[in-house]
């Protein structure tokens, strides 16, 4: 029924709302309070002991990217054509052939457009992100390697971060070549490099801008920034996609 | 290809002992881990310890042959306190070689199945967390150490809710809060709601970790019982991104299979 429920919130996402962890109240630790007890989200940014922006907690994309990453874009994207056509056949068919109807993960940066939590940790030699979004996580290397140059493909592709000041930066390459780069169905390739940005503003704020360059699908890169908001006294619940999916039959397309 | 290689190897579960496939191709030197003069990482090397006097058990770790696939391979005929019930639940899983595995469909194998599988899983230790990433179906388990007490009335969940303290240089975590579908092991073990599992993880030299697990599950078996997976540090290699829904060929093959 959970599952259910959760897998068409993903899918047939037009108007996607958070309908998560209502129900989930733990008081989470050592967050900053205001006299009263409630979380104090417009507290300065927590730092860790090397003195950078302390990106962990639980996370969540505001409302409006949900579905389309490219809501507030003023310009055209710089689709080449067959992008264009992908595209478009892929919204008029209403996202049949997602590949999350499957329970596949969403991938980079999709996993970031979704109406699902998702907690960052930090951890030697790596920032990891647990994903509530059919409960899968992602690991980006801090310990200096290089972005391999020939990695095998995959959903999340490969990624190593860095930090400029007190942006952390996020290089992924290596990804496979069936990706959406969000629920409508955005196209990206092998050739895709995701870079994201991700900057604290406050306890309570954070604004990741997304890098996309993929010149088989796209004539330039482009470039969207997702803010998000930090979910106080909630958890990751555990989303099992694939317990009774009943996705698949529905996805006809019309 | 890759998904169906894998999907297949843990979801034919008469694979009671699990061949090691992973990772073979994928080669990056682990940073920090001791190692011998000939560059060789030194797998029996002293345990590591963190800041605060802690054995430290983060890295990636594999559950060696000893139990994968059948959690009671090490105790004799009848050691394990079957209800009847259960008993004759399992007898007709293992009949029907399995057939109605849910790791077929892709579902996560719970707690303490993930740690009795072939697939090497990643520990890592933050603040108020022990996180274990499992390369298997691409999941992952949070067991909290800040203290919390385990829920009363928990959401019944395939890996449960897990808490953990330390006793001496033991990483003890208790669970519950499973729902009543799980399985404990490939072979079929059957598991319900009353399920309360304690691992105490007991890391011995830089390269060797034992899982001591009990099993405690008024409503599937006469009284606790223990076994002891071993683990094996993976040096210079890493979690491969095993995406068990991709090209999901199990219900082709299940129709022939179990009969």
């Amino acid at each position: 029924m959970n599952a259910f429920r959760l897998i068409l919130a993903a899918v047939l996402m037009s108007a996607a709302s958070p309908a998560f962890a209502q129900w989930f109240k733990y008081p989470t630790p050592g967050i900053p309070r205001t006299a009263d007890g409630k979380p104090n989200l417009s507290a300065p940014a927590p730092k860790t002991a090397d003195g950078k922006p302390d990106l962990s907690g639980v996370w969540l994309t505001q409302g409006i990217y949900i579905g389309d990453i490219t809501k507030d874009r003023k310009e055209p994207l710089p689709f080449q054509p067959w992008a264009a056509d992908l595209y478009k056949y892929r919204r008029e068919t209403q996202g049949k052939d997602d590949p999350t109807g499957w329970c596949v993960v969403g991938g980079v940066p999709r996993s970031t457009a979704v109406p699902y939590p998702f907690k960052i940790l930090h951890t030697t030699g790596m920032v990891v992100i647990l994903y509530e979004a059919v409960h899968s996580y992602r690991q980006i290397f801090t310990d200096g390697r290089p972005l391999p140059k020939d990695p095998n493909p995959q959903w999340f592709g490969y990624s190593v971060g860095h930090w400029d000041g007190d942006t952390f930066v996020v290089e992924s390459s290596g990804f496979n070549d069936n990706a959406w780069l969000d629920n409508f169905g955005h196209p990206g390739t092998e050739s895709l490099r995701v870079t994201e940005r991700f900057r604290r503003k406050d306890f309570g704020h954070m604004e990741v801008q997304i890098t996309i360059d993929d010149p088989k699908a796209y004539t330039k890169p482009w470039d969207v920034t997702l803010p998000l908001v930090y979910q106080p006294d909630a958890e990751l619940i555990e989303y099992m996609c694939p317990e009774n999916n009943k996705d698949v039959v529905h996805l006809v397309g019309k | 290809m890759h998904a169906c290689r894998i999907t297949i190897a843990a979801t034919l579960t008469a694979l009671m002992t699990t061949a090691s496939a992973s990772a073979q191709w994928l080669n990056h030197p682990t940073a920090g881990i001791p190692r011998t003069p000939d560059g060789k990482p030194d797998l029996a090397a002293p345990v590591p310890k963190s800041a605060n006097g802690k054995p430290v058990l983060a890295g990636l770790w594999r559950p060696s042959p000893g139990l994968t696939g059948d959690i009671a391979r090490n105790l004799k005929p009848g050691e394990v306190p079957f209800q009847p019930w259960a008993e004759a639940l399992y007898k007709q899983r293992r009949a029907t070689s399995s057939k109605d595995d849910p790791t077929a469909n892709c579902i996560v194998g719970g707690v303490p199945r993930s740690d009795l599988v072939g697939y090497p899983f990643k520990i890592l230790e933050v603040p108020g967390m022990v996180v274990i990433l499992y390369e298997a179906v691409h999941a992952y388990r949070q067991i909290f150490t800040d203290g919390r007490e385990l829920p009363k009335d928990p959401n019944p969940t395939w890996f449960g809710y897990s808490v953990g303290h330390w006793e001496g240089d033991t990483l003890v975590v208790l669970t519950t809060g499973f729902n009543d579908k799980g399985w404990l092991d490939n072979a079929g073990k059957p598991a319900t709601e009353h399920l309360r599992v304690t691992e105490r993880f007991i890391r011995k030299d830089f390269g060797n970790m034992d899982i001591q697990i009990t099993i405690d599950d008024p409503k599937a078996y006469t009284k606790p019982w223990t076994v002891t997976q071993p683990l094996a540090f993976q040096p210079d290699t890493e979690l491969l991104e095993y995406i068990c829904n991709e090209n999901n060929r199990y219900f082709d093959l299940v129709h022939d299979f179990g009969k």
